[in-house]
């Protein structure tokens, strides 16, 4: 990124707005499935793990400027993981001991892949070009190693319960209690994201990202903050990964697809990659428009795809979220 | 195993090596004098590679002879790069980060322009020297040999180009430092424009000139694409000539001697490994200068 | 044969009458005729490989598919009722497997479900087909089932099509070994399809006295094949036994040819039918030997009557192949089944499918297992012609098997049903 470049202020309203239209979205969201039934409930918590994959990409990529093209790797991680540990066989636990298997394995894989980098200074295009070899060696391996994971032909994953200790188990098999599932942990991972970014720690890393040098001389050890938010990076989308397994009922190989990593790159570019509901929504919302209309015209849908993806790395660096803020603070000082 | 046949074996795997380092730094020239010399990570490289096989392939079924298809190829690519860099990528040029960004973009988008102009069916194309050279004992395939002497010419004279004349001199002085460059009276827009074109006329002579030893189908450039990144950023940026050759030996050469060892798929996965970790302890690439 | 139901005649006076019977306590028979053709059609999602890796093989898949809908319509439909496609694209990935199926089966409420394409994308579809209690006819040829891949396999709701090793491979393995020699080269994608193929493969090989002298598997999208080819070539292999999948294939044949081996080896593929004989063209595919259930080339009065109608709804230079007769197959055993139990379900299907026979299909005659709903099918061995022009004359047929029982499914219940 060009170190020219003022440190764009953020105004306070874009945020206090940000909350609003979180506010607005989660409720809508929340309701959804009392109005509706069917496919719609089926499918929207899917589009939400692809939300939350998108904001594991936002944070790193819009706060801390480091492009990722790998977040697919540790997607499938954590479907792996889930997947073998529902066939481990713990009883009750299985689908806990999946999630935290995938926290755990998106994390470690992360922080070793980010401090073996970060440390030696590996920045920029040669990191995105490294997280792209990450993709294809995680599809290689999961391919080569049937016996673990099915290879090509990928792995069932049973629907995991959720044990309530004393309470009892609640089965996720209906659309219902998983949608109330997943939701819930969408808007905690929002959350606590959100939080992240608006601490010190968040505030280093625009820092590193608008002038990493500057930031090293403050005294700030840069690398140590690039690999800690890649780590997280790599547990959200890991755990997501985990998640979707579990919705899913199977994994395979091509989900650690570059061109998978790449479409996660597509939704932040266009939600908004310094907007943390923008990346949910551009998840989410790309994800089902192509659902839909790829059905109408495939070949057109994805030139068209391209073509936003262009238009918003000319013009509206911010995606939909970007300029929508602008839209807003511009009325408010209309108003104000 | 006799001496005498270990000592077959390493030579064939000497052979092998060589070729497929050729082919892999032609396959990766055109992305390693636009990065090396202009700063631009060219992510569409691979639809360019795609790009040429389809010229082609479109000449051939003209009627065209092979060589000159390759040659309205090249021209072709390298009109599509002259459309892209002129609409786009100049201004983009001290952004690395979203040229990276806008050059995949345009992947995506050529990518679904040869699917509806060209459809997605499999297209090949004759091979032009069906046979192989009988050398000692050993088997050559000629076309791929002409493939690979033609790489080595194309380095050879790029080589001459940088280094000896005087436009390929003031060239790299722009790598270095731009003012200085505009002071040695260089067109700078322009240069940056030439540049840009002959790394997409490199790309399309790539995809031309394998097209007979590939299935042609919307994504064969990309099979190269990934691998041409490693080749380049191993070999180091401006490196062009060494560290090409050094990166597409790293990249091909040593998977052919592990895929003699191990499994393919280990080969490549230790291939990717490798680089990486070359990336870690040289990250300006193997021919590090200071 | 009781379960033999062959005309499409057969099939419409059966359902007429089917519908009168329900139909005739409440109303006069005007009204049922009328009723039988104003009811709501039957509904069928269709999941093809329209975008991605395989696009190239989802026209026949589907193109399959929608002739035999087109034929079950024209004679009037099943039980006075139309089958209607609705298609999904797989776009080749099995996450959208996922997501198409639920779509298909919630939203547009179909009756049953065809296709999918590879392993990887019917095992996507094996939980939702589950959990919707939907049938899903899949016709790709694939490695057989194997308990560990349930409910992908091993599902009383999926019933194949396409060929497994024990019948695409075996049959011919005398032939290969006594004309062309008892040493094998294998080389394959580096997946499961391959791997079970040449396993299963070598068994039998070994049996009959022969020998595998190297294997190899190749990972997805790989360009350069030169080392491998100088392993074969200092190999003393006999026949080389390719199972490598998609422009994996191409790419190798190209350079195999270019290597100028295609005359020292004898070449025996089991992945590459009309699209990718067509892609490679005459001079690369000579001489090569290609088994499967199905070619555009066979001599069959079936598979006349079956091109005829193809070409004049597709065009004269549309390609067919194992895969979209599998899907041509499977939607005619459908409306055979319904037409036999008289009920749209999923109960009805699985009943009306077990042991059904269908000997109007264009390989032949094709039954549906009730062990294991793994189609019996029959197993041709060609050789790729010289100076072929097109598919009509691409293969030559070396030798030809009927009705060619597969191994039995490792599941660990059987019969499924």
């Amino acid at each position: 990124m060009s170190n020219t470049r003022p440190v764009p202020p953020m105004p306070r309203i874009s945020l206090r707005s940000e909350s609003a239209a979180a506010i607005v979205v989660f409720a809508v969201l929340a309701l959804l499935p009392l109005m509706m039934g069917g496919y719609v409930i089926y499918v929207l918590p899917q589009y939400l793990i692809y939300g939350v994959l998108a904001m594991s990409l936002g944070m790193l990529w819009g706060y801390a400027g480091i492009l990722s093209f790998g977040q697919a790797a540790f997607f499938a991680l954590g479907a792996y993981a889930m997947g073998l540990a529902m066939k481990a066989g713990f009883g009750a636990g299985d689908g806990y001991l999946g999630l935290l298997a995938a926290i755990v394995v998106g994390a470690g894989l992360a922080f070793l892949v980010g401090y073996f980098l970060f440390s030696a200074g590996v920045r920029d295009i040669y990191f995105v070009l490294i997280t792209l070899a990450l993709s294809i060696m995680v599809q290689q391996i999961a391919i080569s190693q049937s016996s673990l994971t099915g290879g090509f032909n990928g792995m069932y994953i049973p629907r995991m319960d959720l044990a309530l200790g004393p309470l009892g188990r609640v089965s996720l098999a209906h659309d219902r209690a998983i949608y109330y599932l997943v939701l819930p942990v969408t808007v905690a991972i929002y959350a606590g994201l959100r939080r992240l970014t608006r601490s010190d720690f968040g505030k280093v890393l625009v820092g590193i990202r608008e002038n990493e040098g500057r930031t090293l001389s403050l005294g700030f050890d840069t690398s140590w903050y690039k690999t800690i938010a890649f780590t997280i990076s790599g547990a959200v989308a890991c755990f997501a990964g985990a998640l979707y397994g579990a919705h899913a009922e199977f994994v395979s190989p091509s989900l650690a697809s570059v061109a998978f990593s790449t479409e996660v790159v597509i939704w932040v570019a266009i939600g908004g990659r310094q907007s943390l509901l923008g990346a949910l929504l551009g998840g989410l919302g790309v994800a089902a428009l192509s659902n839909y209309l790829d059905g109408l015209s495939p070949v057109f849908w994805q030139l068209i795809l391209g073509g936003i993806f262009v238009a918003v790395i000319i013009a509206f660096k911010g995606g939909i979220a970007g300029a929508l803020g602008r839209l807003v603070a511009r009325k408010d000082d209309a108003h104000g | 195993m006799t001496h005498e046949t270990v000592f077959h074996a390493i030579l064939s795997l000497a052979i092998q090596g060589t070729l497929i380092t050729f082919v892999y730094a032609l396959a990766a020239l055109g992305l390693a004098v636009v990065f090396g010399l202009i700063g631009v990570i060219n992510m569409a490289h691979g639809a360019m590679i795609t790009l040429g096989a389809y010229f082609t392939w479109a000449c051939l079924s003209a009627g065209l002879p092979f060589g000159l298809a390759v040659l309205v190829a090249v021209a072709g690519v390298g009109l599509v790069g002259l459309i892209v860099e002129h609409a786009l990528i100049r201004h983009f040029y001290d952004k690395p980060f979203e040229t990276l960004l806008l050059t995949w973009g345009l992947f995506l988008i050529l990518t679904e322009l040869i699917k509806i102009a060209f459809g997605s069916d499999i297209r090949t194309i004759p091979t032009p020297l069906p046979s192989a050279i009988a050398f000692l004992g050993f088997h050559i395939p000629e076309y791929e040999a002409l493939v690979a002497l033609l790489s080595a010419a194309l380095l050879g004279a790029i080589g001459l180009v940088f280094y000896k004349t005087s436009y390929g001199i003031k060239i790299r002085a722009l790598t270095q430092n731009r003012e200085v460059a505009g002071l040695l009276g260089l067109n700078v827009a322009a240069t940056y424009k030439i540049v840009f074109v002959a790394g997409a006329m490199l790309a399309g002579l790539a995809g031309a000139l394998m097209s007979p030893i590939l299935s042609i189908d919307p994504t064969i450039g990309n099979i190269y694409l990934v691998r041409s990144f490693f080749v380049v950023i191993v070999g180091g940026i401006g490196q062009l000539l060494g560290g090409t050759l050094a990166g597409s030996f790293l990249i091909g050469g040593s998977q052919t001697i592990f895929g003699a060892f191990s499994s393919q798929v280990i080969a490549q996965t230790i291939v990717f490994a490798l680089a990486i970790v070359v990336l870690r302890f040289r990250p300006t690439g193997v021919f590090k200068e200071k | 044969m009781s379960e033999k139901l062959n005309s499409a005649n057969g099939v419409n006076r059966r359902s007429v009458l089917l519908g009168s019977l329900g139909a005739a306590s409440a109303l006069g028979a005007p009204a049922v005729i009328r009723s039988a053709y104003a009811a709501a059609p039957i509904k069928v999602g269709v999941i093809s490989p329209l975008t991605g890796a395989w696009t190239v093989y989802g026209k026949a898949h589907s193109e399959g598919f929608k002739l035999a809908v087109d034929e079950i319509n024209a004679a009037g439909g099943v039980l006075g009722r139309k089958f209607e496609i609705i298609m999904a694209d797989s776009k080749t990935e099995p996450r959208i497997v996922a997501e198409q199926a639920n779509r298909l089966i919630r939203e547009e409420g179909v009756d049953f479900l065809a296709g999918t394409f590879s392993s990887a994308e019917r095992n996507a579809a094996g939980p939702v087909v589950t959990a919707g209690n939907k049938v899903l006819l899949y016709p790709t040829f694939y490695e057989g089932q194997q308990q560990k891949y349930f409910p992908g396999v091993c599902n009383p709701n999926i019933f194949m099509f396409g060929p497994v090793p024990s019948q695409q491979v075996w049959p011919h393995l005398p032939y290969m070994m006594k004309n062309h020699g008892k040493k094998f080269f294998m080389v394959g994608s580096d997946y499961v399809w391959p791997r079970v193929t040449n396993a299963v493969t070598k068994k039998r090989l070994v049996e009959l006295g022969g020998e595998v002298v190297d294997e190899i598997y190749i990972p997805f999208n790989t360009p350069q094949y030169d080392s491998v080819l100088s392993k074969i070539r200092n190999s003393g292999a006999n026949v080389i036994f390719l199972s490598l999948t998609g422009s994996d294939t191409i790419n190798f044949r190209k350079q195999f040819v270019s290597a100028g081996m295609k005359k020292d080896f004898t070449l025996w593929t089991v992945d590459d039918e009309e699209v990718v004989t067509s892609a490679l063209g005459p001079e690369a595919s000579a001489g090569t030997y290609v088994s499967f259930d199905y070619f555009m080339s066979i001599k069959q009065a079936n598979n006349d009557a079956f091109l005829k109608k193809f070409r004049a709804k597709f065009g004269q230079n549309a390609l067919m192949d194992t895969v979209g007769v599998a899907m041509y197959n499977a939607g005619h055993m459908a409306a055979m089944a319904i037409a036999k139990t008289g009920k749209v379900s999923t109960d009805g299907l699985r009943q009306g499918l077990a042991g059904l026979t269908f000997d109007k299909a264009p390989q032949g005659s094709v039954t549906m297992r009730a062990i294991d709903n793994q189609a019996i099918l029959p197993s041709y061995l060609m050789r790729v012609r010289d100076h072929w022009t097109g598919t009509g004359d691409m293969f030559e047929q070396v030798q030809y098997f009927p009705d060619v029982t597969p191994a039995t499914a490792s599941c660990a219940h059987l019969p499924l049903n």
